[in-house]
């Protein structure tokens, strides 16, 4: 299974997730941060869990990429 | 010559404070991710607007919101709701960058100054400008002759902004310089990933580099490791030629330091500024005010390109050089309000009388001074050390989100 997290209120709109994983990632309009998708919020951290493995890779792309680190990835 | 407006970085309410009790004509801020800070862990956030322009009217300080990095469509949506909320909040004008910026401004009758990073050079740019901006922050790259041309031929040609006023030139007046052209700066984005012109530069300019020629493996020999960290700018030495160019807003760079440097180097400019203008800036001055401000941050200082001569001035060390630092003693618990004593934890090493101490708040700003006297548990004291609680007489109120600190030589001093 693949986790992926989101810390969104630290995002600076760079795109860089969009570009690599954009089926995960979509830019949203309304604040300009991005928005990881059909997520659940916990306290701030958006969470997803799929069983697709093959997401992955183009998500943990984009987690190398994010320069405000603020995405995590992780296969379990 | 006209006095000129300092402006004064603020990154937060510590520095923003710190900008208005030393004497700033005006401030200049970010305010979510749209600003060349948005790296900085402590950023405003849209419901500080109102605070923010409360506590500068207070004081007559215009209020300048920075909208300056590169931006996406998927900014626009954001770019207008800050525009709306700071015309909402009164907030005096934005600093824009890029076109759809200047545009929404304009849009929403907000006044708009023309960010450096536009990089304009040259009097037919300004008279483009001037269609939609009555302030425009000129290139960091000119020198004050250049400057002089452009303000002197403003007035020759009567080149008027939206306002009706004549065209209004800032420049940057202390702070730190980058190798990039006008702070358009792609290096952290290559080597990062993180983008200056988001702002989140990464600074790896600033670090040690060697320059190998990889077909022969030539090892250029190279003075200095830090090719690419300029010294920081200082004009405070020639602060009368920066006056005469015609100038009207000098600006201080550093929405990422801490506010007692904020406090420090607007109060030396302040100074020099209001010296200037009652005929009393002199020699003797400016040493102290250099003296003053090697205090704080800095990584050694030039002239930047405004006197035309000595370029690639690097520093030489990573870091600061300046020649003091300040360490955490504690926080405050406690003010009495009618005997003006404020109690203090200390919770890590020790403070003694005569010692430089530096209080530094949201709402108190930075507050610097010698320690004369002090009371630990009750009792008068020379040295209060690790768990005391330490009361003392201070004439500004102290809050539990105040720090206490001691000021100390660092290794620079000594040199």
């Amino acid at each position: 299974m693949v986790v992926i997290t989101l810390q969104r209120k630290k995002c600076i709109g760079c795109n860089y997730c969009v570009e690599l994983a954009p089926a995960q990632f979509q830019m949203s309009k309304k604040d300009g941060k991005t928005v990881l998708l059909h997520s659940i919020e916990k306290k701030g951290f958006f969470t997803i869990k799929s069983f697709d493995e093959s997401i992955f890779d183009c998500s943990n792309e984009a987690k190398k990429a994010c320069p405000v680190n603020i995405i995590e990835v992780k296969q379990i | 010559m006209q006095k000129i407006e300092l402006m004064a970085p603020a990154g937060n309410f510590e520095s923003l404070q710190a900008a208005i009790d030393n004497g700033c004509d005006s401030i200049y801020f970010g305010v979510e991710q749209l600003n060349m800070r948005a790296r900085a862990t402590v950023n405003f956030t849209l419901d500080d607007l109102e605070e923010i322009e409360k506590r500068c009217s207070e004081k007559n300080v215009r209020t300048y919101l920075t909208l300056n990095t590169i931006i996406y469509d998927h900014d626009l949506s954001i770019v207008k709701t800050l525009i709306k909320r700071a015309k909402e909040a009164n907030i005096t004008a934005v600093i824009a960058m890029d076109q759809a910026v200047i545009s929404m401004a304009r849009e929403q009758q907000m006044e708009v100054h023309i960010s450096t990073q536009i990089n304009i050079t040259n009097i037919e740019t300004v008279k483009f400008y001037s269609m939609f901006a009555d302030t425009i922050v000129l290139s960091r790259e000119l020198s004050l002759r250049q400057v002089k041309k452009i303000t002197e031929d403003i007035e020759k040609d009567q080149i008027k902004g939206p306002s009706g006023r004549l065209i209004e030139i800032e420049i940057f007046g202390h702070g730190a310089l980058c190798m990039a052209v006008s702070g358009k700066c792609y290096m952290s984005l290559h080597s990062h990933n993180s983008s200056a012109n988001r702002g989140a530069c990464k600074q790896n300019c600033r670090k040690k580099y060697t320059v190998i020629d990889q077909e022969t493996g030539f090892e250029m020999e190279l003075d200095n490791e830090y090719i690419m960290s300029p010294k920081d700018l200082c004009t405070i030495d020639f602060l009368d030629q920066v006056g005469d160019a015609g100038i009207k807003v000098l600006k201080i760079e550093g929405r990422g330091r801490a506010p007692e440097y904020v406090a420090k180097v607007i109060k030396c400019y302040r100074d020099a500024i209001d010296s200037l203008a009652n005929g009393t800036y002199d020699k003797e001055k400016v040493i102290s005010w250099m003296q003053e401000l090697e205090k704080v941050y800095n990584r050694g200082f030039w002239n930047g390109y405004y006197l035309g001569q000595k370029l690639g001035e690097w520093s030489k060390e990573s870091g600061s050089h300046a020649t003091q630092k300040k360490v955490y003693l504690g926080r405050g618990e406690h003010y009495f309000d009618k005997a003006k004593i404020a109690q203090f934890k200390i919770d890590a090493y020790d403070v003694a009388i005569g010692d430089t101490i530096l209080v530094t708040g949201p709402t108190t700003g930075a507050q610097e001074m010698e320690l004369k006297q002090m009371f630990v548990n009750d009792a008068p004291a020379e040295k209060a050390t690790k768990g005391d609680e330490v009361t003392m007489k201070l004439d500004f109120k102290v809050r539990r989100s105040d720090k206490l600190y001691k000021i100390v030589k660092t290794e620079f001093a000594e040199n």
